[in-house]
């Protein structure tokens, strides 16, 4: 079939060998690839007696069927596992080349069993597969291993994990291509844990396309397209995604100090426009990006890839930081060491708080720019008292008494955006697979930009129907696998006839939906496998409780209850969160159930 | 007059960050802003209204209708199409 290259890669490294086999193609047809692949192969594997570091967790790793084919943004590529910051099923997908790479080897899928007795890493070329000793890379930094592996953007790729993943933080990432990341809810944990320090890739073979003549087509529509939105021919690359700083201060909802306000004095001081006045080098993309929003940034001390805007905020506004330079090279450590940047940022942030308030012994006070970097370093190292925060905010504020100043969701820290300004956040935050998350479908753009329309950001009633149709939009493009920043310039009806021209699979804009759909019900039902119920489809104490006292979202808490209610209904399932099982046949689950 | 803050690529059109401009309602205001600065105006409007994805807000709330009253003490921000995350 066009477009997969219908190939598993079994590896287990107890044994350190792997067998190859086909790819259930029917499978395929139904979660495509990416996220949704993975969570269908998960289910099968990781049940809930799988400790997330122990032996018997998996690392999946998927690419789909438009990956490496040129089509723009086909570079990304996800990680499954289960989760061990919240438990959950969690996937995590990054840009880059190392995904593209990975297609070109043969495979849609690479799944990682068992653990090795010593450090190792391993080498794909095609059919060729090696094993190799890896001791004396351990404790090497993210940077220096790429490049002394050997990364070549077009032709070899290293995907890797620093000294926090080795050192099992919770908040580890996995690192590609030197500074991209698989970041969220610690997969970087679980490769440390298996002792396997890198994956280093080269392939030849791009996959076969249906209809070449049609594909061909598309990308000129689509490159026509991206130059003549406003969003992805000048905003993304002129300012990056950090000139969201000061529209989400304007409004109030730019959590700030650990979410105790909803505005920040300094945000000017770390937006998009101060970065690229006076940080920004030079502009870099993915492969097969025309967007190229990635920002190369310099300070006296670094030069390198970023800050986004989730980081620039989260050691920014959340830690009461306006001093750029800090940030910028917060980032940097951040990527050098393998960590979450969100994760990173609100948990130094939970614990300036928890100092302030005296329940921590530290010396750690928002405001304080010079602390962020040597917090970073305590933290990948397991130092002192980074060996507390490396396993992120709910474990660290549950130690010292006070989980309820963990600003996350089921264990996952959020980004940026203050719920109490935007309703059906905080519904999104609430409800989201793997924990408190803008990417899994972000109210950013209807409740603050107006994209594709502008709906009132504090209504409540009627807001459900929206986060619905994102969440499942969220969930087909992470199963193509490309960049959401593509869908602000290309319609997602437009990604079902692509899929169809590459496929020769005749998908339209409701399969798309359904398969979204049918991908977030199999995440809800492993979740539910693994013990969470309704009681965990909540938000901390002060977004529910404590409005703000001033600014544009004065007197709003989340109004979550009802918005909760109108979601469970709208997604078919009972009031107890629970899929129906007419909604499981619909979606085509009832054999999961 | 009530205050006007610019952002994004709208600071490099007129040159400045913010400007005081005195106008009953929203539109007087944003009429004055682009005689003074036609480039914001190619950006900002279309047939006398908001371009599609011009964001326009007043003391922090999001604004449509043009004919919105200002006062002296208001804060007016204007953001050209701007995403990210």
């Amino acid at each position: 079939m066009a477009g997969w290259s219908e190939k598993v890669l079994d590896i287990d490294l107890n044994t350190q060998s792997y067998k190859t086999y086909p790819l259930d193609m029917e499978m395929a047809r139904l979660f495509i690839g990416g996220r949704g692949l993975g969570a269908r192969l998960l289910w099968d594997l990781v049940g809930p007696e799988v400790d997330p570091l122990s032996a018997e967790n998996v690392l999946i790793f998927t690419n789909g069927p438009l990956t490496a084919t040129g089509y723009q943004t086909s570079n990304r590529f996800s990680v499954t596992t289960k989760s061990p910051l919240t438990g959950t099923i969690l996937d995590a997908n990054s840009g880059g080349f190392w995904g593209m790479q990975f297609k070109k080897a043969g495979y849609d899928v690479m799944i990682i069993r068992g653990r090795s007795e010593q450090p190792i890493w391993i080498e794909i070329k095609n059919s060729e597969i090696m094993f190799h000793d890896a001791s004396e890379l351990w404790g090497m930094r993210v940077f220096a291993l790429t490049e002394k592996l050997g990364q070549s953007n077009n032709k070899r790729n290293v995907l890797c994990i620093g000294p926090a993943g080795e050192n099992l933080s919770r908040i580890a990432a996995i690192m590609n291509d030197r500074e991209r990341a698989l970041a969220r809810g610690g997969p970087g944990a679980v490769m440390g844990s298996k002792n396997l320090k890198a994956i280093v890739v080269e392939g030849k073979d791009r996959p076969e396309i249906n209809d070449p003549e049609r594909f061909k087509f598309m990308l000129y529509e689509t490159r026509k397209l991206l130059a003549a939105s406003p969003l992805t021919s000048q905003a993304l690359p002129e300012f990056g995604t950090v000139v969201l700083m000061n529209i989400m201060n304007n409004i109030g909802a730019l959590a700030t100090r650990n979410h105790q306000q909803t505005q920040f004095e300094g945000a000017e001081a770390i937006s998009g426009e101060e970065l690229t006045e006076k940080y920004l080098v030079r502009n870099a993309s993915c492969w097969a990006c025309p967007i190229s929003c990635t920002r190369i940034s310099k300070t006296d001390k670094v030069e390198g890839e970023g800050p986004e805007f989730e980081t620039t905020w989260a050691f920014g506004a959340q830690c009461g930081i306006d001093n750029l330079p800090a940030i910028i090279e917060a980032n940097a450590l951040c990527n050098d060491l393998g960590l979450d940047t969100i994760s990173v940022g609100s948990t130094i942030a939970c614990a300036m708080e928890l100092s302030e308030k005296g329940y921590l012994d530290s010396d750690l006070r928002f405001g304080r720019a010079d602390q962020l970097a040597p917090a970073v370093e305590a933290m990948a190292y397991r130092r002192d008292i980074g060996s507390d925060l490396a396993d992120g905010s709910l474990r660290l504020a549950t130690k010292y008494g006070h989980p309820e100043l963990s600003m996350s969701a089921k264990g996952l820290e959020f980004p940026a955006y203050d719920p109490r300004g935007m309703q059906g956040q905080g519904l999104l935050y609430a409800t989201s697979n793997r924990g408190g998350c803008h990417m899994r479908g972000n109210m950013v753009g209807p409740e603050v930009l107006g994209l594709p329309k502008m709906i009132d950001r504090f209504q409540v009633q009627g807001k459900s129907s929206f986060v619905i149709l994102h969440q499942n939009v969220s969930a087909a493009i992470d199963s193509l696998v490309l960049c959401k920043f593509t869908n602000m310039g290309v319609a997602d009806e437009y990604f079902a006839r692509v899929l169809s021209a590459v496929t020769g699979i005749q998908y339209d804009t409701g399969d798309m939906v359904k398969v979204g759909e049918r991908v977030w019900n199999l995440e809800k039902l492993y979740n539910l496998r693994e013990g969470f119920s309704r009681k965990e489809d909540t938000l901390p104490s002060r977004l529910l409780n404590e409005a703000p006292t001033d600014g544009p979202s004065q007197g709003w808490v989340v109004q979550l209850e009802p918005m909760l209610k109108e979601y469970y209904r709208g997604r078919g399932w009972d009031e107890n969160g629970v899929p129906t099982p007419k909604k499981l046949a619909e979606l085509e689950l009832a054999n999961l159930s | 007059m009530t205050v006007v803050k610019l952002y994004a690529n709208l600071r490099k059109l007129a040159g400045t960050k913010e400007l005081s401009i005195t106008g009953p309602t929203i539109g007087a205001v944003l009429n004055q802003l682009v005689r003074q600065h036609p480039p914001v105006g190619e950006v900002i409007l279309e047939n006398g209204g908001l371009r599609q994805h011009i964001v326009v807000t007043l003391n922090g709330q999001h604004m449509i209708d043009l004919e919105t009253p200002v006062t002296e003490q208001d804060i007016l921000a204007i953001f050209p199409p701007i995403a990210g995350g």
